[in-house]
């Protein structure tokens, strides 16, 4: 099965506005979850400002929550 | 855990855009626009309406401007650009932003069944509650806040509701004012930020001197950087240390030091402080100093111990002196996750210019355009001792000093005990004075895990404090003792104590 590419965006802007807190929800999901995710780091999306952003299968979605994000992968899944 | 929540957010994506006008000089014409980026008219909205938003923003602004609440953002600006800097507290209630929570201590709620036993008015020494629409009604000119009809209720319908900021003192220093706003009471504030932390509405804040300082390094002064031992990890896991160091030089700062290395020094001068006041009395017992939260509840809250508190100056300080004497122009600017070091840097005069927390300095690299995760990293090693570094987290400054006592004066025996959050500190000193608990040596820290539990961390400290250990497990010495440039500096005599005001 192809896995869900999940890249979190770990610039200065973004980690200013919160994008360890996503980080740290992703680790937080069951194993079965995790192995569907390949998570990789971003050093800028080219939204700064609008962070924290995150690119997910080649989308890049801005101002994510962890409640959000946690919603459009189970979604996604 | 650190949530940044919304109203954390709003606070930096302040700092931010300060920072960014102020790099490119178009502060005096943009501020304005600050209040239409940060709030914009489609929301999200959390106040009644986008002009008390906008309110709320005017005070976030000159707070972090340093200028009073009252004056135009315009005027604020301006001031700002000019270096100047007003005198205030630290750390100060946002007068449009607090929403004067509720003060009736306790509240019947809809669990209420209006129960044939009515243990709640059986309770009530006062004879204060009645039913009233089927339901128990607390009349508050009689109630007492006593507690007891909560306790009483089977059902758990009576809660008992505490302003978020009030709880989170443990000093009693934040009250309700005759409006309902919150009202920080100076003789008993510490300036510790608890309250900033806490309160849900973002209500309490710290000045901040992002402006003067952009302008301090644009006018091409030699400003120097002081790290807290705190700062590995705090600006994303993956960044190292040596980016930091890079990234503030590109910034513009001369040079950057440690605290951890000011540290290394404090550690020899306490432990030959506290071997001193042991063998003038080996029933007395002494308190760490590093922390000014805590050093300050003793002054204000224990006076009669507050000779008990070690006059060895803090790292920061110690740092600061070292730089002002080989540069007497140099701007010094520590950084760190402290509101209390704001204090500590006004009261002892002339040796630290401007203190930062990591929150500042962050959202003043973006305002720079710098990326932290994209700066090229360069070896870098810490210039302190393993355990100067370990100040950054609880019991870090007890295990210093003890293990460079154990060189230094074999003959000492130390029996520490370490306090985390004020109201520990405060029931353990009272329980050393009164000799419930043997102890000789106290460590005092105002946050819970240390340094690395600031009020103004950007990181998890269960995280930041493993990464703490292991970058300290890294430097070149073990013991504060073996660092040889501060063995060195402290041959040359002089003096590394408070000098009493």
């Amino acid at each position: 099965m192809q896995k869900l590419v999940l890249e979190i965006c770990v610039g200065t802007s973004c980690h200013l506005l919160g994008s360890q807190d996503l980080i740290q929800m992703v680790e937080r999901f069951p194993a079965e979850v995790k192995n569907k995710i390949e998570l990789q780091g971003a050093t800028c999306l080219g939204a700064c400002g609008k962070g924290p952003n995150v690119r997910i299968n080649g989308t890049i979605l801005n101002n994510m929550t962890p409640e959000q994000l946690q919603q459009i992968i189970c979604d996604t899944i | 855990m650190s949530q940044v929540t919304e109203v954390v957010k709003i606070r930096r994506k302040v700092f931010a855009e300060l920072a960014r006008m102020a790099f490119a000089g178009t502060l005096e014409k943009d501020i304005a626009t600050i209040l239409n980026t940060v709030v914009t008219e489609e929301g999200p909205r959390y106040r009644c309406c986008v002009h008390k938003e906008r309110a709320v923003l005017h005070n976030r602004i000159n707070l972090a401007l340093s200028q009073p609440m009252t004056v135009s953002i315009a005027e604020a600006a301006s001031a700002a650009l000019q270096g100047k800097r007003v005198t205030m507290p630290v750390v100060n209630v946002l007068p449009e932003a607090c929403d004067q929570c509720p003060i009736d201590k306790f509240l019947v709620t809809d669990a209420c069944r209006n129960c044939i036993a009515h243990n709640c008015m059986a309770a009530c020494p006062k004879k204060a509650i009645h039913v009233v629409l089927n339901r128990a009604y607390i009349d508050k000119n009689k109630c007492v806040e006593c507690g007891l009809c909560k306790k009483s209720c089977e059902y758990g319908a009576i809660i008992e509701i505490s302003r978020p900021c009030e709880r989170a003192c443990d000093l009693g220093a934040i009250k309700a004012g005759a409006d309902r706003r919150a009202v920080i009471d100076y003789e008993k504030c510490v300036q510790c930020g608890a309250c900033k932390t806490t309160c849900p509405f973002g209500a309490v804040g710290d000045k901040s001197f992002i402006v003067q300082l952009i302008q301090t390094l644009k006018a091409g002064k030699r400003v120097y950087a002081i790290l807290a031992p705190a700062f590995i990890g705090q600006f994303g896991f993956k960044v190292k240390p040596g980016q930091v160091v890079e990234a503030l030089k590109k910034m513009g700062f001369h040079d950057v030091y440690e605290a951890s290395f000011g540290a290394d020094l404090v550690t020899m001068t306490e432990a030959k402080e506290l071997a001193e006041t042991l063998a003038e009395n080996p029933k007395s017992f002494l308190t760490t100093s590093c922390c000014p939260a805590f050093a300050g509840m003793v002054q204000k809250h224990m006076p009669e111990i507050a000779n008990r508190v070690s006059t060895t100056v803090s790292p920061m300080v110690a740092t600061g002196k070292i730089i002002r004497d080989k540069d007497p122009e140099a701007v010094t600017v520590f950084i760190g996750p402290c509101v209390a070091k704001k204090a500590e840097a006004e009261e002892t005069k002339g040796i630290i210019d401007y203190v930062f927390t990591f929150e500042e300095l962050a959202a003043m690299m973006v305002g720079a355009g710098i990326n932290l995760a994209e700066v090229e990293n360069t070896d870098y090693h810490s210039t302190a001792s393993r355990d100067g570094n370990g100040f950054a987290c609880a019991g870090g400054v007890t295990c210093s000093v003890i293990d460079t006592a154990a060189i230094i004066s074999p003959e000492v025996k130390i029996i520490a005990q370490c306090g985390e959050g004020l109201a520990e500190c405060q029931k353990i000193l009272k329980q050393i004075q009164s000799g419930q608990i043997s102890a000789n040596f106290f460590e005092g820290m105002a946050c819970v895990g240390g340094c690395v539990g600031g009020p103004s961390v950007m990181a998890d400290r269960r995280v930041t404090g493993k990464l703490v250990a292991h970058f300290a497990a890294e430097s070149f010495a073990e013991e504060s003792v073996q660092n040889k440039p501060v063995s060195e500096l402290l041959a040359k005599g002089g003096h590394w104590h408070r000098i009493p005001s």
